[in-house]
């Protein structure tokens, strides 16, 4: 008997088949890794196993029993729990408190042996006592009455998986769980799911980062265009062998460049001494300084939320600096609008793609434009030129080969590769002097992450100046000449790109200097 | 074809309320005893396919779609001028104050020189809420809302006080100049703001659909954060397109009163009042100036239509306000509807409940 069976699972939405015909199987206490492209329809399937979306057609075997699920209470009434990307916790609460939320235990008055009335008061002692059981049961690292909003992230994670297991979950899907954490914090991870596996749990690990499914995983199971295209055991394949079939061809995971020397290159962008608050009034960048000399790049790695999408917005301009200096070449910059920044010759690809970089409801020829809509080839006297557009965005399309089914149509049609492809067309090829890349393949398939890596490399040997951020270490080692690392809103080491290692920067990422 | 299907889409949500409306306002007419094909055809045939009907209603749009536009053009920003009302009445009152107390001027330059202040007025009104909003984050829904009685009130006390005719017997200033009066074309009901009106509109169509004002507009209203790191320079352009607005409604305002009243009254605007009038027709356009043409003439052929029902039929005149009420129901229930999704969240109610019975 499986812990999950799928049969000729469908889902459509209209003309799109989402999931067509999947037939998997899941096993009981093995941990199954599903891997696939972004859009390849993985999380539509696994919405249908927490009962999130109902297929259109097909049947959902949940240890052997047929379910229809309507929502997601239902699914964790079956057994199945999900562990989310992004954490859904109460900063201000206790672990126990975060826990047992929603169904908290009540002090009970007992008036005979039978009836006992149940009072609205919540039984704090005995909440955390039983929180502090299951902790020690599966030999977490936690500790029950900590406020969450002072655990790491490694740690709130694991709050977030002891929520399900309080909840009798046997079978646990986790959803890019790796995404935000340190090196070191992904290795305890790992170290949890074997744990996790050995007390008789079932595992589905949706990733696509495929060290971490060669190293704990027993089953692989590749989708691609809501097909499953291949079902290994993982002792029998290799990560070449699944990235091939991911992407169903040959793929470069390290793309190679060439070192070359800069030290005689002029420095296009500097930075100095930079720090500003938020809007609380705390200092979220301090004493920030570093430069970029032309056909450099500069990775800056760090653990999220260690400032710099605070940095990424003072130099877009889209935060106000309190203290230091940027300089594009000889010229001031510090504190321009977006607009004079774009005029000055800085191309920016913004962290977050449909927040910042992207507008959904409108068109691509739209998007493609903005930004860059007030230049004269596109706008005279405050009319847009609709051919021009037209023309230009044809031409974008074809040269970053970005994949839309109509070409009129709106960018929310895209799946996140090819609307990232947007961005970076637009901004590598206004012909910028220095460039901003700010997660540039966060959620983006395999194949779209070659294609940009390899633009951002031609834009170096062009002898551009390029700041390249990124919590995917992966990304940062593989382009970069050199990289700054941030702790807590301040630049804690910097590393040569070739003799990064990623022990060293991981060190770093957590707080820790080198000694 | 998609293409296609979103026109006919946005045609339905238009005809929907409108024949829903009259349907309704048919059932009324016929629970009073009347015809209400009968009603319907007079009403028809008198405001639309009669040449004096017809250009009486063509009259009456004119401000209708001004105040149209001036909505429309904040909503797509996503910011909420609710003070087109107010913008517009005073446009008005100091386009009239212009209109008595400057004498002897040509009526070239003194129909001009009086629109002009209606437009400045309007703007410098709309300039409040605008800085409010753009530099202080103030809710201008709330703002402009409230300046309305803020207007009401000085009207009341300037047409009470200074500007007061005291050969009229009831509170209005006095009469334009016959030099700022909008002359009738030919003796029918048409003028020359009609065509003002007009011009505006296709200023107004090239903005929304081929400018960059109008793409920012559209980028604004759809995504602030985009369009700010895009470089467009959000609080200034929502100081730009308020000042459009409170222009458009400045000129709607000066422009009813040199073509219709010649007199500020207090019950100049009429009831609900040109900027509501204009906000059920932005709405009834879908934010579109093509839309807010035909809504603002449909609109006003409604008004027109009514007087002639009095006429030929039994039924009150005032079946059209009731027409109009229901209409504005059913309109709010669609603006409602875009932005809470309120079909969609009944409809995800009524699955849940229709599937509750899984686990047994």
């Amino acid at each position: 008997m499986y812990a999950i069976e799928a049969v000729n699972l469908t889902k459509k939405y209209g003309d799109f088949v989402a999931n067509d015909n999947i037939n998997l199987t899941i096993g009981k206490g093995e941990i199954t890794a599903i891997v696939g492209e972004n859009g390849a329809g993985k999380t539509t399937l696994m919405n249908m196993f927490f009962g999130l979306q109902r297929p259109t057609s097909g049947e959902l075997l949940v240890n052997g029993k047929k379910v229809s699920f309507g929502s997601s209470l239902d699914a964790i009434n079956c057994g199945l729990g999900m562990v989310h990307q992004h954490f859904k916790l109460v900063p201000s609460l206790t672990v126990f408190e975060n826990i047992l939320l929603g169904v908290e235990k009540n002090k009970k008055i007992n008036i005979s042996q039978k009836i006992k009335l149940k009072t609205p008061i919540i039984n704090k002692n005995f909440e955390k006592k039983e929180v502090q059981k299951i902790i020690e049961d599966y030999k977490f690292e936690l500790k029950a009455d900590d406020i969450v909003e002072n655990i790491s992230i490694g740690a709130k994670q694991r709050v977030e998986i002891l929520k399900m297991l309080y909840r009798n979950v046997d079978i646990l899907i986790f959803d890019e769980p790796t995404a935000v954490l340190t090196p070191q914090e992904v290795d305890e991870l790992l170290l949890s799911f074997k744990e996790l596996k050995n007390q008789g749990k079932t595992i589905i690990l949706i990733t696509h980062k495929l060290r971490e499914v060669m190293e704990v995983s027993d089953k692989v199971i590749v989708i691609k265009r809501g097909k499953v295209v291949g079902s290994k055991a993982t002792k029998d394949t290799s990560s070449a062998e699944i990235a091939k079939m991911m992407v169903g061809r040959e793929v470069i995971l390290n793309v190679s460049k060439e070192d070359k020397d800069v030290s005689g290159n002029k420095v296009a962008y500097s930075v100095s001494k930079l720090s500003t608050r938020d809007n609380f009034g705390k200092k979220v960048i301090e004493d920030i300084s570093f430069e970029i000399k032309e056909g450099e790049i500069l990775g800056v790695a760090g653990v999220e939320g260690n400032g710099q999408s605070e940095l990424v917005r003072v130099l877009s301009g889209l935060m106000e600096s309190t203290e230091g200096s940027v300089r594009l070449y000889d010229k001031d910059i510090t504190n321009k609008w977006p607009s004079s920044l774009r005029s000055a010759g800085i191309g920016i690809v913004p962290e977050d793609r449909y927040a910042q970089g992207l507008c959904k409801d409108m068109t691509i020829f739209e998007n493609i434009i903005a930004g860059y809509h007030g230049n004269k080839k596109v706008c005279r006297n405050g009319i847009l030129l609709k051919n021009e557009i037209e023309n230009t965005s044809n031409k974008l399309i074809e040269k970053y080969d970005i994949r839309v089914a109509e070409k009129n149509g709106n960018v929310s049609q895209l799946s996140g590769g090819n609307a990232q492809k947007i961005i970076v067309a637009r901004e590598f090829d206004s012909d910028p002097k220095v460039l901003i890349v700010s997660q540039p393949t966060r959620g983006v398939d395999i194949g779209s992450i070659e294609f940009i890596h390899n633009k951002i490399l031609e834009l170096r040997s062009e002898n551009k100046a390029i700041l390249l951020v990124s919590s995917e270490l992966s990304e940062i080692m593989n382009l970069s000449d050199r990289i700054i690392v941030m702790y807590k809103g301040r630049i804690v080491g910097e590393v040569e790109g070739r003799k990064a290692d990623s022990t060293e920067i991981g060190l770093l990422m957590a707080g820790l200097s080198l000694e | 074809m998609k293409k296609n299907n979103t026109l006919l889409k946005n045609i339905f949500n238009v005809l929907f309320p409108v024949i829903s409306a009259l349907i309704l306002g048919g059932i009324i007419i016929a629970a009073i005893g009347e015809n209400p094909f009968l009603t319907y055809s007079v009403m028809i045939k008198k405001s639309l396919f009669s040449l004096d009907g017809l250009l009486k209603t063509l009259h009456f749009a004119a401000p209708l779609i001004l105040t149209g536009l001036a909505i429309a053009i904040t909503f797509k920003a996503n910011i909420f001028n609710m003070g087109v009302e107010g913008q517009a009445v005073l446009g008005a009152f100091f386009a009239g104050v212009v209109g008595f107390t400057v004498k002897g001027l040509p009526p070239v330059l003194h129909i001009t020189l009086c629109v002009l202040t209606g437009i400045v007025v309007g703007m410098l009104f709309a300039l409040i809420p605008a800085l409010l909003k753009a530099y202080f984050n103030v809710n201008e829904m709330v703002v402009t809302l409230m300046l309305n009685y803020v207007v009401v009130e000085i009207v009341k006390f300037l047409s009470q006080g200074v500007f007061k005719d005291p050969a009229s017997g009831y509170v209005s200033t006095y009469p334009i100049a016959e030099s700022a009066m909008f002359k009738k074309i030919f003796g029918s009901n048409l003028t020359v703001f009609f065509f003002i009106a007009l011009i505006v509109f296709g200023i107004m169509y090239i903005v929304f659909n081929k400018s960059k004002l109008g793409y920012e507009v559209k980028a604004i209203g759809k995504n602030p954060e985009f369009s700010e790191a895009t470089g467009m320079n959000v609080s200034k352009k929502i100081i730009i397109i308020m000042l459009i607005s409170g222009a458009i409604s400045g000129l709607a305002g000066a422009g009813f009163l040199m073509s219709e009243k010649y007199r500020f009254t207090l019950d100049f605007s009429g009831s609900p009042g040109l900027g509501w009038d204009g906000m059920l027709i932005a709405l009834l356009g879908s934010h579109n100036p093509v839309g807010i043409l035909v809504a603002a003439v449909f609109y006003a052929a409604l008004k027109t239509g009514s007087d002639y029902i009095g006429v030929f039929t039994n039924v009150p005149k005032d079946i059209v306000g009731v027409i109009q009420g229901i209409l504005i129901l059913l309109l709010s229930v669609k603006f409602f509807n875009e932005k809470f999704y309120l079909f969609e969240k009944v409809k995800l109610l009524w699955k849940k409940s229709s599937s509750t019975d899984f686990n047994k």
